[in-house]
């Protein structure tokens, strides 16, 4: 797979951060909406809300979008209204 | 139970494994099989006592034995800050990770590395270690997990403080940390609830057992390069991690994968490879180290042994209200039990509205806990299934019924954060419940018990290199150590995708200089998210195909089709050309633009989880205590069996595997804390003797984000067995154990102190 390029236009999805990932970089909040073309967007938004807060998505979490879990990898594609759900990454056997 | 097959040509056959010839034959090579010219023999002297203080170590004798080339310590490793890395329930902190590979301040369990010798000969190497003089200060140690949290516990770390709670507590402790996963309002569901059961339960930490010992041969090249043979289950993963801990950049080490003898987990760490490297080093020679079974039992990871207690709230009609599990994990003298994965699989094959799982990640002095099988969900499953067997007779259900009643579907709400997205746990049931044995009679002393189970699956970081050759066979090249058969599903997917025959195809495992990066062999993640790139590569190599074929018709490539492994034109319109096979186009690979290949790399998401459900029969002698398993059923969800043989090999591996947890494996520590049963005799697995035939079931619920509809299907299977067994045991003798493993001794003293029968 080579480098996706950034295209299409922003849609606003709704972002939770699990109970089980670190809620100290929102002051315990949880929920959020965001507006963003692709995850890198989400994290990117969210790492100007809270500072730091983007590093620990990207290396500390998995990402389910609507129910689908992933790789928190920049070039996950969202739709309008998409759950975007962060929950600690899971380790294999 | 599967769905309308699609009609596919390989996909769902069974061809002759690829690996069974090497095998039987003894061509395959494992870990200790590679010898190098000048080869020296490593060993490893270990710590004799659980918990102690180093305050010398003096090698100078050893040293100074003849035939004796290298000796080193922990302080022959490079040093690492204090901080985890990487995400949080994986996180490694690599000052952990080098001490465990060999102590530094502190020894702190028996079997932990603590000096190294390389020698001309074994026999030398083991008395050189015998000349190494350690000066240890023995401490007090604690083994038990509900005595490491207890205030008054000898701590391993002066300084560790509790991370997850906030604020942190004032004093330190052996808690490495708590976690926890909340939905919905307990506290009121629990209110709602017409029955409540509450129970708490304990498992013993048991090894993976794999057949083959940890081994590796190192090679020093100069000029900062270096070599390793490995058994592993990533040799990437082996690769990064050696040349973390080495001090070398990643690019200057070559890992090559050794045949696997078994893993399930526990080799997808490393713990000989940094020793054998740095001896190669010292030595100027290469450097060949194998671990006795002895050493696997007393310093390699183990899954945690756990305290638990599992609530669930019912009302009559068998609804749940809520559940609750607090789960006490050991993670071994370094913190990272697998506590989390429990919590978030503990009640995850169910829709409940109201659900908490809390977890402690313990460290105590025994080996470092190390990934097994569905690492942490197989622990949680154990309380969790017993919990509802008995909450289903408290309201007089049958235990799958209830289990269907309450069933996760998609769009169930998971503790962990989202709504599940992929079906297939409510088939499981179903099929069960269809299975006439279920219903079939019992005789005296006898019971029926059924569990279920949940794991994630993986996916991630894969690349593959699939190449055309000239004669028309192709070769397929991944790093994905194969064990479980995905040497097979690779061909078996590239045959279905290129359209030819699987016979024209190898499929191998190659060395980390061959073939992109992949991802450890684990989480049941290979033959979907390797499988997606050996897809990718065989869909660009059709491209080229088309616009080869294209370029000897001399018509555009839009023009051609690919259609049953052969270049078609699209329609008449295009001219009047015979197919051309892939052989065909192979031929003139030099005239049509050169070799034939593609490499496809994936981080790969979409991974649908696997759910499996099982009932056991069983009969307990009331003389001796024992537990003979008469019948066993499996149902598990495979979203699509590539290879249905090596399906059902890993849904039988784990429920024997399962088998063994639940009635016999422990291990079984003295007062000073060291190991009484290091060997296969005392610690006992189960043999072909004890199992009956395990009767698979799979059930096909394709997952749409495959081309195939693959899941992931080696490590759920191990979910359930223990609950099984315990639930059956538990019609059986009317004693519900609450204690792994169920062995003759606990089940006879359960009989004695029978007061009234319990559910």
């Amino acid at each position: 797979m080579t480098a996706r390029a950034v295209t299409g236009t922003a849609v606003t999805v709704k972002v939770v951060l699990s109970t089980g990932t670190s809620l100290s970089h929102t002051g315990g909040e949880k929920e959020f909406e965001v507006e963003a073309r692709n995850l890198r967007g989400v994290i990117k938004a969210m790492d100007a809300r809270f500072p730091g807060l983007g590093a620990y998505l990207e290396e500390e979490t998995t990402v389910a979008i609507d129910g689908q879990i992933h790789e928190t990898a920049y070039f996950q594609r969202l739709g309008e209204g998409a759950e975007v759900y962060f929950l600690p990454k899971i380790e294999a056997g | 139970m599967s769905q309308p097959q699609q009609a596919f040509k390989w996909v769902g056959t069974r061809p002759v494994r690829p690996d069974g010839v090497p095998k039987v034959t003894g061509a395959a090579k494992f870990g200790a099989d590679y010898h190098l010219p000048g080869m020296l023999y490593g060993k490893v002297l270990r710590s004799p006592h659980a918990h102690a203080r180093i305050r010398s170590i003096d090698a100078s004798r050893a040293e100074a034995l003849p035939g004796v080339k290298a000796v080193m310590t922990g302080a022959d490793l490079p040093d690492h800050p204090f901080a985890y890395v990487g995400p949080e329930r994986l996180a490694v902190n690599f000052w952990h990770v080098t001490r465990n590979i060999m102590a530094r301040e502190k020894v702190l369990y028996e079997g932990h590395a603590v000096a190294a010798v390389a020698a001309i000969s074994a026999v030398i190497a083991n008395r050189a270690l015998a000349l190494i003089d350690v000066d240890y200060e023995v401490l007090p140690h604690v083994i038990d997990v509900d005595e490491a949290m207890a205030a008054d516990a000898p701590l391993l770390f002066e300084d560790m403080v509790t991370r997850g709670i906030d604020p942190p507590p004032e004093r330190p402790s052996n808690v490495a940390k708590r976690v926890g996963f909340e939905i919905g309002d307990v506290d009121t569901g629990f209110a709602g609830a017409d029955e409540i059961v509450e129970k708490h339960y304990r498992t013993a930490p048991i090894h993976q057992a794999y057949i083959e010992p940890q081994a590796c041969l190192a090679n020093w090249e100069g000029g900062g390069k270096a070599e390793l043979w490995s058994s592993s289950q990533g040799h990437f993963t082996v690769r990064n991690l050696t040349a973390k801990l080495t001090g070398m950049t990643i690019g200057d080490l070559k890992v090559n994968p050794a045949e696997i003898g078994g893993g399930f987990g526990g080799k997808t760490i490393v713990y000989l490879e940094p020793v054998a490297l740095t001896l190669s080093k010292m030595s100027g020679h290469p450097v060949r180290m194998n671990m006795s079974r002895e050493e696997v039992f007393k310093g390699t990871g183990p899954t945690s042994g756990a305290s638990m207690t599992v609530k669930i709230g019912v009302k009559r009609d068998g609804a749940i209200t809520a559940a609750e599990a607090i789960l006490k994990y050991q993670a071994g003298a370094f913190p990272g039990s697998p506590v989390m994965n429990g919590c978030m699989c503990a009640f995850a094959p169910y829709d409940i509205q109201n659900q908490r799982t809390v977890g402690y990640d313990v460290v105590s002095n025994r080996p470092k806990a190390a990934a097994y099988r569905a690492p942490g969900a197989p622990i949680s499953a154990y309380a969790v299934e017993s919990t509802m067997d008995i909450a289903a007779k408290t309201i007089g259900m049958d235990p799958l019924e209830f289990r269907l009643k309450n069933a996760a579907t998609p769009g169930t709400q998971m503790v962990y954060g989202p709504k599940l997205a992929h079906g297939g746990y409510v088939e499981t049931v179903q099929a069960l419940l269809d299975h006439p044995d279920y219903r079939a009679p019992l005789g005296p002393n006898q019971g029926r018990g059924s569990a279920s189970g949940f794991w994630f699956n993986g996916a991630g970081d894969s690349g593959a290199n699939v190449a055309v050759n000239a004669d028309g066979t192709v070769t397929i090249a991944t790093g994905s150590p194969d064990i479980g058969g995905t040497r097979a599903s690779m061909a078996l997917m590239a045959a279905e995708t290129l359209g030819i025959d699987y016979d024209l195809i190898q499929s191998n495992v190659v060395d980390t200089e061959t073939v992109p990066y992949c991802h450890v062999t684990g989480g049941s993640r290979v033959t979907y998210a390797t499988g997606l790139a050996v897809i990718n590569a065989c869909e660009q190599i059709i491209d080229d195909l088309r616009a080869r074929a294209a370029l000897m018709w001399d018509v555009d490539v839009d023009a051609v089709v690919w259609e049953d492994g052969q270049a078609k034109p699209a329609s008449s319109n295009v001219g009047d050309f015979e197919p051309l096979t892939l052989k065909d186009i192979a031929s003139k690979f030099s005239a049509t633009g050169g070799p034939i290949g593609a490499t496809g790399t994936v981080n790969a998401g979409g991974q649908a989880p696997g759910f499996s459900t099982q009932f056991c029969d069983v009969e307990v002698d009331p003389e001796t205590g024992r537990v003979e398993i008469l019948r066993f059923v499996i149902a598990q969800d495979a979203g699509r069996a590539i290879h249905p043989s090596y399906v059902e090999g890993q849904m039988q591996g784990g429920v024997v595997q399962g088998i063994g947890w639940a009635l016999n494996e422990e291990y079984i520590y003295d007062e000073h804390g060291r190991l009484s049963n290091p060997g296969f005799l005392d610690y006992r697995v189960p043999v072909a003797s004890d199992v009956p035939m395990i009767e698979p079931i799979v059930v096909e619920v394709p997952n749409p984000n495959h081309p195939y509809g693959v899941k992931g299907v080696g490590e759920v299977s191990i979910c359930p067995p223990m609950a099984a067994i315990a639930n059956a045991v538990a019609d059986a003798i009317g004693r519900r154990m609450q204690d792994l493993p169920m062995s003759p001794p606990k089940v006879l003293e359960a009989l004695d102190h029978r007061n009234g029968r319990e559910l």
